[in-house]
């Protein structure tokens, strides 16, 4: 191992391409977060109340969760517009960038996965609470809202953090179709220096402030949830 | 304390001693470890058939060993792991499509090169894109961590280089037109360009040449001058012409003619 190739992180050139790579990595994951979580509520109500069949719900969580993820990001960005009319594709080349694609097949991948983990939260809350608050004269909404869902959100807290882990660490794939980030940033430095130790220590140490930042951020919220019990 | 440091000097010191000389190495071993792709056509893949690595750089290694007078032990290798494994000493030499380039040259050594050929960029027909200059404001595809990225860039500087894990997934991007251009050694895009029907052209400039060459660790002059020497014979028997014919000669699917004959690697460093 050769650390004197650490020279290589002085330059300014390739901080700024760690920059960059940081930046287009954290844009890849707030904008899969926000619509993995939305979406991820959307299915389970979805599910819970009926108006689609659940197996079709039931589909698209075991298409996402059984496939890897790299393969659906290979779909959404070479597949998809092949079978596209030969108009909408050339509209996708002008328009739609490789990064859109990551964030779709991101997001839908993560839902899936976030929809179960709040399923299972929703599932833990006894029946008995439900048929209290209506008991008391709630609608069914309200009593969704201030005990079902409330209990549930605490119950799912950690596994939905570990979705956010996850998430942040599965961007790194969208390298593969040629998004700018940061574990593609490492491999440019990798294949052009040759300074393989600081070209992968570097994202690693970047990865681990992000996710560490998360973590907190969570415990915080759960720490917070706990109090107005 | 102080004797376990000593004893671990001792060893340190022994080893490296051992190291010091790898051809006479190989030759007490009587086997030649050689560092071959296993998935890249026609350079060294897994035939189909046999089940065993062959190709133009496994060609070119076997007739380094027989005439070193020693045995052939093939190891597939990554791209990445080519110039760790030299340098560990995992592997004698590297004969896996391994180019030449300024920076690698400060890690490992290079013989005289055995492949010469064009680093060019495909384009589709009807693009009218007919220059270098012409890629001004568009995307080209290149393989991630191959010297044609590399060179893409350097050169290409009006043109957003993209990269991508591999040949197919380059080509592709190309083919769908997310891409207007592919950076690429000839002799591997031409396969692409062949079955493209027609539809894509080779631009004529050269982003540059690449000049393919055996890889020994650094500080073994005896072993890359035996290198060279097996080289040099091989190309004054005729036998590369043979090998080059065999993979990528009028024969096959490639049709590519062989431009250059060995070159001393003084004449591209």
């Amino acid at each position: 191992m050769n650390f004197h190739s650490l020279a290589v992180l002085a330059d300014p050139d390739v901080q700024l391409l760690f920059l960059r790579g940081t930046l287009t990595t954290l844009e890849l994951f707030v904008a899969s977060a926000i619509a993995a979580y939305a979406l991820g509520a959307l299915l389970v109500v979805i599910r819970m109340s009926g108006w689609l069949p659940s197996a079709a719900v039931g589909a698209f969580v075991e298409y996402h969760r059984n496939v890897p993820s790299i393969v659906q990001i290979f779909v959404w960005y070479f597949g998809v517009p092949q079978i596209l009319p030969q108009s909408w594709h050339a509209f996708a080349n002008a328009h739609l960038s490789a990064f859109f694609f990551a964030v779709v097949a991101l997001s839908l991948n993560a839902a899936a996965y976030i929809s179960e983990d709040l399923r299972s939260g929703i599932r833990a809350v006894p029946p008995g609470q439900m048929e209290a608050a209506r008991a008391l004269g709630m609608s069914y909404l309200k009593a969704m809202r201030w005990v079902v869902v409330s209990q549930a959100v605490r119950g799912a807290a950690p596994a939905l953090v570990s979705q956010a882990l996850g998430l942040l660490k599965t961007t790194s794939l969208a390298l593969a179709i040629g998004v700018k980030e940061l574990m593609y940033v490492a491999r440019q430095l990798d294949g052009e220096t040759y300074a393989t130790f600081p070209a992968y220590l570097t994202p690693t140490l970047i990865y681990l402030a992000c996710t560490l930042t998360l973590m907190a951020i969570g415990s915080r919220l759960q720490q917070s949830a706990r109090f107005t019990r | 304390m102080k004797r376990v440091a000593l004893v671990v000097l001792g060893i340190t010191f022994c080893s490296s001693a051992a190291w010091s000389d790898q051809l006479a190495d190989i030759k007490s071993r009587g086997v030649l470890t050689c560092g071959v792709f296993g998935d890249l056509v026609p350079l060294g893949y897994q035939d189909a058939k046999t089940r065993s690595i062959v190709g133009l750089d496994v060609d070119v290694c076997a007739a380094i060993a027989e005439d070193l007078g020693v045995k052939l032990d093939l190891k597939t290798v990554s791209v990445d792991a080519r110039i760790p494994s030299l340098e560990t000493g995992r592997i004698d030499v590297m004969t896996a499509s391994l180019a030449y380039t300024p920076v690698r040259a400060k890690q490992i050594d290079f013989s005289s090169a055995y492949m010469n050929v064009p680093v060019s960029v495909l384009v589709k027909k009807d693009s009218g894109i007919k220059s270098f200059a012409d890629l001004a404001g568009k995307k080209v595809s290149a393989n991630r961590g191959s010297t044609s990225e590399v060179f893409a860039r350097q050169k290409l500087t009006n043109s957003e280089v993209v990269s991508f894990d591999n040949g197919p997934s380059s080509y592709l991007a190309l083919a769908q037109d997310k891409v207007q251009g592919m950076a690429m050694v000839k002799s591997a895009a031409v396969g692409f360009h062949n079955r493209s029907s027609g539809q894509t052209v080779f631009l004529d400039e050269a982003l540059f040449w690449e000049h393919d060459c055996v890889g020994v660790k650094k500080g073994e002059p005896a072993l890359l001058a035996a290198v060279n020497t097996a080289l040099d014979k091989l190309e004054s028997s005729g036998r590369l012409q043979t090998i080059w014919d065999r993979w990528y000669g009028q024969s096959n699917e490639y049709q590519l003619a062989r431009e250059k004959k060995v070159t001393p690697a003084s004449e591209f460093e």
